[in-house]
């Protein structure tokens, strides 16, 4: 590398900008329009999109704004992936794929108004259900103006992170639950009820447990999109685990959810692992035992011995030895 | 059952060694997963020597109780590797995401590592760091190589229609593997075309199984499942094949209540990666043990 150079090799290649295309009442079906179009390195897909409608088809809609990843209005997929398009760079994903080609749809789990915008009223409808505002409380924000609600670096951390979510939708799109099941609240909708939540000032915490359970809390199936698209990196999926934990330790125990959670924890404490065989009793109580007793006829069909003890590998003393450490730190740090 | 730790001594130089990661799904009612495992891997010269003194990974539910929990108990478990002095292998994808993500956490934030290590040294161990993961994709496409697993086919696939499905646990997020594009990975395509099949795309292979929904919620696992194989089956494959083992639990075993709940009566045979490997390198379906797969293997290969 010589020295001194800090603008990047200048690329270029022709490709062809797949675009879905899709008026409702209109069209009868969504369908494809192919753009050629020379991509340039540092092209964003906002730019692309935005050339195409000036040069080639300004009847091409979509949404945009800030253009700096901060007002998330611009949220498109490309080649199936969910993308700020105006921080997005078009030649790396061309480059990827390798095909000279690259297609652009709307956001997934929406309905489409036009080509590529969508509604995003769903996502508002479950967001306000979950109270994302602060409630306050009244021991920690004092009344008189002069003066402060001091917050610890600690209590500040515990959410800091999830402010940057801009609700651009990205995780939303990506979701796998959402997509199985359309009532399902949505990564996004549980990190903002979290991040009030887990608010030293807040006051409402009981509530929005309630109202996450009721929104499917439980059905988040950590497939972990939502981690990958975030062009926060909010972690959406590791904030669910977190909102778990809270609803738990707030006394919601009798969900299947929460009985795994416990049930998991307790196993690999004992055993080092989890006991497998019993689980769905451990998780379904009583109703349980069908699936038991048909997971140990299968197993008879192919000769096998079937087991209600857990297969162990040696590693259950440290397993042990570590939750009760961790119990220790985890107890120091509530009295604190 | 053959017994990694002796095998290990009687081998030749070229032969690569693994820290083996079991997890759970390659023990007890599924020990046949480790058999399979370790015939195949003996074709390409690969070795697998058991991590002594593992703990469940948790699966991503420990962390429902304790974060700090999931952390130590998995940098306990990449220690085990790291005294071995081999690259950590795991071939549930599960396990691979879980103890990924331990890794990244702990480099990200020296704090947490020595709070971690603190937790270790009462036991007398410390994690470092340095170790390397891998998942079955990695070692076939990336360790083995393509050139050598195709000098070991000895019964090409040719002509067979199959859809691969990754999972999502090697995938997402990003930055959980460095092996391949996450976006547009090709090691199990290219595993595949080495044993002589023919790759169809298909509109849910970039989905998700459905298995960590099971437990808390059956209903909506069993649609999501559903949902991948009806994706498959409308481009006419001959089977599906997964390099998750969870996924094929779910593909496979969940199937028939799956396809019944959809409404779509039909059946789609699904593979475990290293069982169509085994049969193109000319292993039996009796050595494969495709006689526990919930949904028969009519195909003849």
């Amino acid at each position: 590398m010589t020295t001194g150079k800090i603008t990047p090799k200048r690329e270029s290649l022709l490709a062809n900008i797949r675009v879905q295309r899709f008026t409702p009442g209109h069209d009868r079906s969504p369908y494809f329009d192919n753009f050629k179009l020379t991509v340039e390195t540092g092209m964003t897909v906002l730019a692309a999109l935005r050339k195409i409608k000036d040069d080639q088809d300004s009847s091409l809609t979509f949404r945009a704004f800030c253009r700096s990843a901060i007002c998330g209005s611009c949220t498109v997929r490309v080649n199936g992936r969910s993308v700020l398009a105006c921080s997005t760079q078009l030649l790396p994903i061309l480059k990827d794929f390798g095909k000279g080609s690259v297609t652009i749809t709307p956001m997934a789990n929406l309905p489409i108004l036009r080509d590529l915008v969508v509604d995003i009223d769903p996502v508002i409808d479950k967001l306000a259900k979950m109270h994302p505002y602060l409630i306050e409380n009244p021991e920690r924000i004092p009344q008189a103006l002069e003066q402060e609600s001091l917050m610890s670096q600690d209590e500040l951390n515990s959410f800091d992170y999830l402010t940057d979510c801009i609700l651009c939708g990205a995780c939303y799109s990506a979701c796998s639950s959402v997509q199985a099941d359309p009532d399902y609240a949505g990564p996004l909708t549980f990190a903002k009820a979290y991040r009030f939540s887990i608010d030293a000032r807040d006051n409402f915490r009981g509530i929005r447990d309630q109202a996450a359970i009721d929104q499917g809390l439980w059905s988040c199936v950590q497939c972990r999109k939502c981690i990958k698209v975030c062009p926060k990196d909010t972690r959406p999926a590791d904030t669910i685990r977190r909102a778990r934990k809270l609803t738990i330790d707030d006394g919601i125990q009798d969900t299947p959810g929460s009985r795994r959670a416990k049930t998991y924890v307790a196993d690999i404490e004992r055993f080092g692992q989890v006991n497998k065989p019993m689980l769905p009793v451990a998780v379904y109580g009583t109703k349980g035992w069908d699936a038991i007793e048909a997971a140990e006829a299968s197993l008879t069909r192919h000769g096998m011995e079937p087991t209600r003890r857990v297969c162990t590998l040696p590693g259950q003393e440290g397993a042990a030895r570590i939750f009760e450490k961790v119990r220790e730190i985890e107890q120091g740090e509530k009295k604190k | 059952m053959t017994e990694p730790a002796t095998k290990a001594t009687s081998t030749q130089a070229d032969r690569k060694h693994y820290a083996f990661y079991s997890g759970c799904c390659f023990q007890g009612a599924d020990a046949r997963f480790f058999d399979i495992l370790q015939q195949v891997f003996d074709k390409v010269d690969v070795s697998l020597d058991l991590i002594p003194d593992a703990v469940c990974c948790g699966a991503g539910v420990i962390e429902e109780r304790s974060e700090l929990a999931s952390f130590a108990i998995n940098a306990r478990n990449m220690a085990g590797a790291e005294r071995m002095g081999l690259p950590f292998f795991t071939p549930c994808s599960t396990c691979f995401n879980v103890i990924s993500n331990c890794k990244k956490r702990l480099a990200e934030d020296a704090r947490l590592q020595d709070q971690v290590n603190e937790i270790l040294a009462e036991e007398g161990v410390e994690y470092r760091g340095e170790v390397e993961l891998t998942h079955t994709l990695y070692i076939l496409a990336h360790d083995v190589g393509l050139t050598k697993l195709a000098e070991r086919v000895t019964h090409p696939l040719h002509g067979l229609r199959v859809a691969s499905f990754y999972g999502c646990h090697t995938r997402n997020p990003a930055d959980i593997q460095g092996y391949e594009s996450s976006h547009n990975p090709t090691s199990l395509e290219d595993v595949l075309q080495v044993l002589g099949a023919e790759c169809l795309d298909y509109d849910t292979r970039n989905g998700c199984c459905g298995y960590h929904a099971a437990w808390p919620n059956a209903e909506l696992s069993k649609t999501m499942t559903g949902s991948i194989l009806q994706g498959a089956k409308k481009q006419d494959v001959d089977l599906m094949v997964t390099s998750c083992p969870l996924c094929f639990k779910n593909l496979d075993g969940v199937q028939p209540k799956a396809l019944a709940a959809a409404d779509k009566p039909f059946q789609l045979p699904v593979l475990y990666l290293p069982e169509l490997v085994g049969l193109a390198c000319g292993m039996s379906p009796a050595d494969m043990k495709l006689d526990f797969h919930v949904v028969p293997v009519n195909v003849r290969l």
